[in-house]
């Protein structure tokens, strides 16, 4: 690994693996159904190609080696020399895994065990047997090799000139300057992996002023050169003007015959040629003199010397239809990839920092408005609210920002389900619909989990094996859908299957056993479907590796609960069910509905509220005041008053909030009703961490505070007291 | 006056590395996250230097060479396009508009240091 | 770029590159032209690149050619770093005067 470069990179390295993994995999799906589809082969490919650049960027050599020759395939198969077959694709899913590997190997900062490494092996092993020729696993050369023509031998001169340097000659092509290349930088780069020790420039070709284009280059340079580096060194630093340019290096003491051809090869005259190689102390004036009495002896002879042009051309040569199809193709990926997002990442952090700083503005306005109101100053309090108005608009745009689609969770379960379908031996497709329906991260991050057991439970439990589902006419391929909608300021998540349905004779006669319901109670549909989501219940005959988990239905209720949602199922013998989830857009605001004690306000979800009563109506007289019988329900309640200790006279008219959350159902008493109030749930922070059953606070339009209840931590409390 | 660079590449952690490096040199470098980005930057200020990769979302770096080669004061303007060696159609089309100089990926950013400095003297 | 001239004296501001040295070229001929002798002054070029070097020894080798006096003056740090560079000075002849006040904070190109 590089030494110098800082962790906090590599963490950025590592977050973006994980985004390009997760890209690679939903294609990498796809591909299994769309083989031919260039976006997809060239998502994959494009996955692979950044990872091996910033790796090899990092010094991760283990993860160059085996990206790279991954995306030689891949390359292979976007030439279209390789198809995609469904092995291909498979080892490429066991590639991407492999990769996922490698990445928690550098975020941990450790080397490859030795399994891993020996997985590399084979997948490498793997993964050639899909190159013609096996591909070295060295990181490949930086750049373009000089292709510097060799001198063609002359008859063996033994003399070598005496310079202890290195002569460069140099002859600039005409669009040096054109394609942003300034000569002299290169002298100046010369400079720093050695010393130029004379340096003549050539202007020789500079033309008359009418002819000469100021925007083309004739210069050129003849260099005597001093240093240690290597004549490959040298060479690639002229790798970038190769192409047009007549480069000539010589080493220290190279033989007098060499000097020769070169200036038989430079397009200068003789003799002011050789000026210059005298100028440059290249060649000592004996020297020059020996060259050119050799040269005059051989100009009969038909040595015609290399042809440099033809050299040039034949570096050049690419061939016109070659461009034209590939303007073709960019034009073609350039249109398509206008449609993908336009996104910007932001921290999470960031948008949290902005939705508190937008709630102190609210409370700010807040308390101007209350000034305005009590001084009676009309002017401002209009001023004031058209104020809130926009800060309020200000709230909903920040809230906005958090929202995430929700095609990305979806997709991470064409993989489940492809696995899945593998574990089982069914054969299972997966529809996806409403991917783009937004939602808050928050929650996006929290349904993964309980929506992966719903669709292993349909998987398992809901589709049926090939031979039952031929048996009752229906296609031998299950079907599971997963699909999300906006539905009156909430989510609904549906996950669906063309299974066998529930049975319901089943589910009740289990109920019953265990104790869930009292045998001959009068229930619909519906309520019999959702008994398997009560703890502890369990419809599989036989427990498979997949249900046999301990984790039941109840607790994805649970979960979906803690978010402040809730679920139900559907169900139609012998065509299917559906797990309808339903949550709240965000969590950072709530319908809440508020109550008064003594001075105080608080606010609860009101999702949880089932009804109210007045508490005289109910509560018997006698007891320890701790339950009233509500309709035969024997229902614990606690006074808020008692709870946050609060002082003075207890109202003639108590009410009581009855609130239902999960299994349970309590009553909150309370001074005062107030009704429905949409608010921004602000976090408690460190004040309130005694755990007393606050979840937050919110500002009242009047600039007071509310308290919002933490309805599970107050069930908890009230559950506590009474065992 | 110190010489400045435009750093076009879609990969957030090369762009870190890399402002880094270049910025250790003495080149003071303007990042941008794709062509559509980088064509933003060429706003007038001066850049002595282009480099940028090929593949990137919303516009990659050929388009974006092309582009760039339209403006007049950047028309001539060096450009170092980072590449596999698996993209020769890549590069012939580069080639083709105007860009002489190719590292291949994955490189360590010493070699591209040298590139840059060939080109550009801090 | 050049924004002073008058008559003999062409005073380049800026850039003296590849960017300016169409616009350049007919601005030094025309001073070759209508003078016998002119002046170049570069003590406010705050960047030259081969191109630029290339130009001025176009408009030295014209000069001569009409048999008119090209002198260049106030060489600005980077002008002076090229022509040493370039191994030019003596082409060109002139006594190398840096610009005493340059308001150019000029390093090495």
């Amino acid at each position: 690994m590089s030494p110098d470069i800082p962790d906090e990179y590599l963490q950025t390295f590592v977050i973006e693996c994980r985004e390009l993994l997760e890209q690679m995999e939903d294609a990498l799906l796809i591909i299994e159904r769309d083989p031919e589809n260039p976006e997809i082969i060239n998502a994959i490919f494009r996955a692979a190609h950044t990872i091996k650049g910033t790796a090899g960027l990092f010094g991760i050599d283990y993860m160059v080696e085996f990206t790279h020759v991954a995306e030689s395939v891949l390359d292979r198969v976007r030439s279209r020399e390789v198809m995609i077959s469904s092995a291909l694709s498979a080892l490429f899913i066991e590639v991407h895994d492999h990769l996922g590997t490698l990445v928690n190997h550098v975020e941990e900062g450790t080397l490859p065990t030795e399994e891993v490494d020996a997985r590399s092996k084979r997948l490498i092993a793997q993964l050639t047997q899909y190159l013609d020729t096996p591909i070295t696993h060295e990181a490949v050369p930086s750049s373009d090799i000089a292709i510097v023509v060799k001198p063609k031998m002359n008859p063996v001169q033994g003399d070598v000139v005496k310079t202890d340097y290195w002569h460069i000659s140099l002859r600039f092509g005409l669009e040096v300057f054109r394609n942003g290349m300034d000569p002299f930088s290169f002298v100046r780069y010369l400079s720093s992996i050695g010393q130029v020790v004379q340096l003549v420039t050539i202007i020789d070709a500079i033309p008359p002023a009418d002819e000469m284009d100021p925007e083309s280059c004739y210069l050129g340079f003849e260099i005597s050169f001093n240093s240690d580096a290597d004549k490959i060194t040298i060479e690639n630093i002229f790798n970038f003007v190769h192409d047009d340019c007549v480069i000539r290096i010589l080493p220290p003491h190279s033989k007098i015959s060499e000097y020769e051809r070169l200036i038989l090869e430079l397009p200068e005259q003789e003799m002011r040629l050789g000026e210059m190689l005298v100028k440059c102390g290249s060649l000592t004036p004996t020297e020059l003199e020996r060259i050119l009495r050799i040269q005059a002896e051989q100009a009969d002879e038909e040595d015609a010397p290399l042809l440099i042009g033809d050299v040039l051309l034949q570096q050049k040569v690419v061939s016109p239809p070659v461009i034209e199809a590939a303007l073709e193709k960019q034009k073609h990926i350039k249109e398509t990839k206008k449609a993908e997002a336009n996104l910007i990442r932001v921290d999470a952090d960031k948008l949290d920092d902005l939705i508190n700083l937008v709630g102190e503005l609210i409370i700010a306005g807040a308390g101007i408005n209350l000034i305005a109101t009590r001084e009676k100053m009309a002017d401002l309090f209009q001023s004031t609210a058209t104020l809130s108005r926009l800060v309020e608009e200000v709230r909903d745009s920040a809230l906005a920002l958090r929202m995430v689609q929700i095609g990305g969770t979806f997709n991470r379960f064409q993989r489940v389900v492809r696995d899945v379908s593998k574990e089982l031996g069914k054969d299972v497709d997966l529809v996806i619909t409403g991917a783009e329906t937004e939602l808050d991260k928050t929650v996006v991050e929290k349904i993964g989990d309980p929506l992966t057991h719903l669709v292993r439970n349909s998987m398992d439990h809901g589709i049926e094996p090939a031979e039952v589902r031929l048996a009752r006419g229906k296609p031998v391929k299950g079907t599971l859908q997963l699909s999300a909608y906006h539905d009156a300021g909430s989510i609904v998540i549906e996950v669906s299957d063309d299974g066998g349905g529930l049975n319901k004779a089943r589910i009740l006669s289990k109920a019953i056993e265990r104790g869930l319901v009292a045998e001959g109670a009068n229930l619909t549909d519906k309520e019999i479907y959702n008994l398997i989501f009560e703890a502890g219940f369990s419809t599989a005959d036989t427990v498979s590796n997949l249900s046999g988990r301990g984790v039941g239905m109840d607790v994805v209720r649970r979960n979906i609960t803690a978010l402040r949602g809730t679920v139900d199922l559907d169900s139609v013998e012998g065509q299917g069910s559906t797990v309808r989830i339903r949550l709240p857009l965000t969590l950072a605001i709530i319908d809440g509905f508020m109550v008064g004690v003594g001075n105080a306000t608080y606010v609860m979800p009101l999702d949880i509220v089932v009804e109210c009563i007045e508490l005289k109506a109910w509560a018997s007289n006698e007891g320890d005041e701790q339950y009233i019988n509500l309709r035969g329900e024997v229902l614990p309640y606690r006074r808020l008053r008692d709870h946050f200790g609060i002082k003075g006279e207890t109202v003639a008219r108590e009410n009581v909030v009855v609130i239902r959350y999960g299994e349970h159902k309590a009553g909150l008493v309370v001074d005062k009703l107030m009704g429905e109030f949409q608010t921004v749930i602000k976090s408690p922070g460190k004040l309130f961490e005694s755990g007393k059953g606050i979840g937050g606070f919110t500002i009242l339009g009047s600039g007071e505070v509310a308290l919002i209840l933490d309805v599970p931590g107050l069930m908890g409390l009230i559950e506590h007291e009474r065992t | 006056m110190a010489k400045t660079i435009l750093f076009v590449e879609d990969s957030a952690s090369v762009r870190q590395v890399m402002k880094t490096a270049l910025a250790r040199e003495g080149y003071e470098v303007v990042l941008a996250v794709d062509g559509q980005d980088a064509l933003t930057k060429l706003n007038g200020q001066k850049i002595h230097l282009i480099i940028s990769d090929v593949n990137m979302p919303n516009m990659d770096g050929i388009t974006f060479v092309k582009e760039a080669k339209k403006l007049p004061a950047y028309k001539f303007t060096p450009i170092i396009m980072l590449t596999t060696e698996t993209q020769a159609l890549k590069m012939a089309e580069g080639k083709a508009a105007g860009v002489k100089a190719w590292i291949v990926k994955p490189f360590q950013p010493p070699q591209l240091m040298a590139a840059v400095a060939q080109l550009v003297m801090a | 770029m050049a924004n002073e001239q008058q008559n003999n004296r062409i005073v380049i501001e800026g850039e003296l590159t590849i960017y300016t040295v169409t616009e350049l070229k007919d601005k030094f001929l025309g001073g070759l032209l209508t003078n016998d002798e002119l002046e170049l002054d570069l003590s406010e070029v705050s960047e030259i690149d081969g191109a630029g070097l290339q130009l001025l020894v176009m408009s030295k080798q014209s000069a001569i050619a009409l048999k008119k006096t090209l002198l260049i003056t106030g060489h600005s740090p980077v002008v002076a770093e090229l022509l040493d560079l370039s191994g030019l000075s003596g082409f060109f002849g002139d006594p190398l005067l840096m610009a005493h006040q340059s308001k150019l904070e000029g390093k090495s190109l």
